[in-house]
């Protein structure tokens, strides 16, 4: 490790050259910032979007080996204290750009541009958008897109979820503590959550499930009041207060498309599962093209970039 | 500048200045986001000091006043000027989109 963090050149006063770049804050930028701080590598982690990412949004992770329940929010919290512990280094920034200089990455987060031998790009994914009428205008009123956060003010009140996946089930299971009704639309005929959490769901007091079923519109005045829903036997208007969506996720590629090859929709191209087009560049985590995105899946992401960019600079 | 804490019925008053605007955040104890906000609130709110004043309310304190303000999720931001909102903000902001945000607004409504 030839290079010390310092000021360099004369364009900028806050060009700063470091051996490693970590873009993100969720499990796989914290697993990338643990392995870093361990092989001591000079870093810096740029937390950026939301930190703890979209695990520190997620009410219970059971599936976590060793760990048999615990919140998101305190799972990520740990991670970050045990890599602090390390000496990793966290600044709370975004990243604006990523492109090649020579050989090395120059980055913009916030007011500060770095210069990095080596990026690590975990900035994980934003939920999406499912795109229909009044989805924008009762976002925060009524139209959610967080379970653990938002569920208490849906006491005793109807909702829906909409989504068939992992995210949609575990929220929902989450929100029929607090609701008096859950009705959950799928657009196809069964989930594609794991099954132990679907027949959760199907055994759940308050829940309702409609299958080949899609939201068409969301209606309402100050806030949700119904929505309109395509059914097999039609459209169908139901009164309801909340809408939580779980239709997938957005990742937050845009600041790198300039550096690394991207997906048509968006995720990192990666080949031995971190590396990308760029070979000081590596991705981790849900940012990439990997099929399964669980914390399990981005913590390993997150060790293998960080011993790969320790190969590399020896 | 600091965030100032706030009950619901020092609402209208915090909402009603004209010579700046003024942010509201709804937020919970309980409410990661939350959490994370706090410091990028305390940043903004230094660097916008002539223009913006920022005040924290606690919805599980005032639930008359989340309920009177449709607030649906946390943290929400409600921006007012003169006594009418203008712009609200669900969700976690970082520094820069929030400030962006804020100067826009400030340099629509406040006359130099």
């Amino acid at each position: 490790m030839d290079f010390k963090t310092g000021l360099v050149g004369s364009s900028s006063s806050t060009d700063r050259e470091l051996d490693l770049i970590i873009a993100g804050g969720g499990p796989a930028a914290l697993s990338a910032a643990l392995y870093a701080a361990r092989y001591d590598i000079e870093h810096i982690v740029l937390e950026s979007y939301q930190p703890g990412g979209q695990a520190a949004l997620t009410a219970l992770i059971e599936n976590y080996p060793g760990i048999k329940t615990i919140s998101g929010g305190d799972l990520v919290a740990n991670m970050k204290e045990q890599a602090e512990s390390w000496g990793a280094v966290f600044k709370m920034a975004s990243v604006i750009s990523a492109v090649p200089l020579k050989d090395r990455i120059q980055i913009k987060a916030d007011s500060s541009t770095y210069m990095a031998r080596s990026l690590i790009i975990a900035t994980g994914a934003a939920p999406a958008k499912l795109g229909v009428t009044g989805e924008d205008k009762f976002y925060g009123r009524g139209v959610s897109y967080c379970a653990t956060c938002d569920a208490p003010f849906f006491r005793n009140a109807h909702v829906l979820v909409v989504g068939g996946g992992d995210s949609a089930v575990k929220e929902a299971l989450h929100l029929s503590e607090f609701v008096s009704e859950l009705t959950l639309v799928h657009r196809r005929d069964k989930f594609r959550a794991e099954p132990y959490l679907a027949e959760k769901l199907l055994s759940c007091g308050n829940c309702n499930v409609m299958w080949n079923t899609t939201l068409k519109e969301i209606k309402g005045d100050e806030g949700v009041q119904s929505v309109i829903l395509n059914t097999p036997e039609g459209e169908k208007e139901l009164e309801l207060d909340g809408v939580f969506m779980y239709v997938g996720r957005k990742p937050a590629t845009e600041p790198f498309s300039k550096l690394v090859e991207l997906n048509e929709n968006g995720t990192v191209k990666t080949h031995e599962i971190v590396r990308t087009s760029k070979e000081n560049a590596f991705a981790a985590g849900d940012v990439t093209d990997n099929e399964l995105r669980q914390v399990v899946t981005a913590v390993s992401d997150g060790a293998r970039a960080a011993s790969a960019v320790f190969d590399m600079l020896q | 500048m600091a965030v100032k804490h706030i009950m619901g019925n020092e609402i209208e008053d915090a909402a009603s200045v004209t010579d700046k605007i003024s942010l509201v955040d709804f937020s919970a104890t309980w409410c990661g986001p939350c959490k994370m906000l706090d410091p990028v609130l305390r940043n903004v709110s230094d660097d916008l000091a002539d223009t913006v004043e920022f005040y924290h309310i606690d919805v599980d304190e005032n639930p008359e006043a989340s309920s009177k303000f449709c607030i649906r999720g946390v943290p929400t931001m409600i921006v007012f000027h003169g006594g009418q909102e203008i712009d609200r903000m669900v969700g976690f902001k970082d520094r820069n989109a929030l400030q962006t945000q804020l100067e826009g607004l400030a340099e629509s409504k406040l006359t130099r």
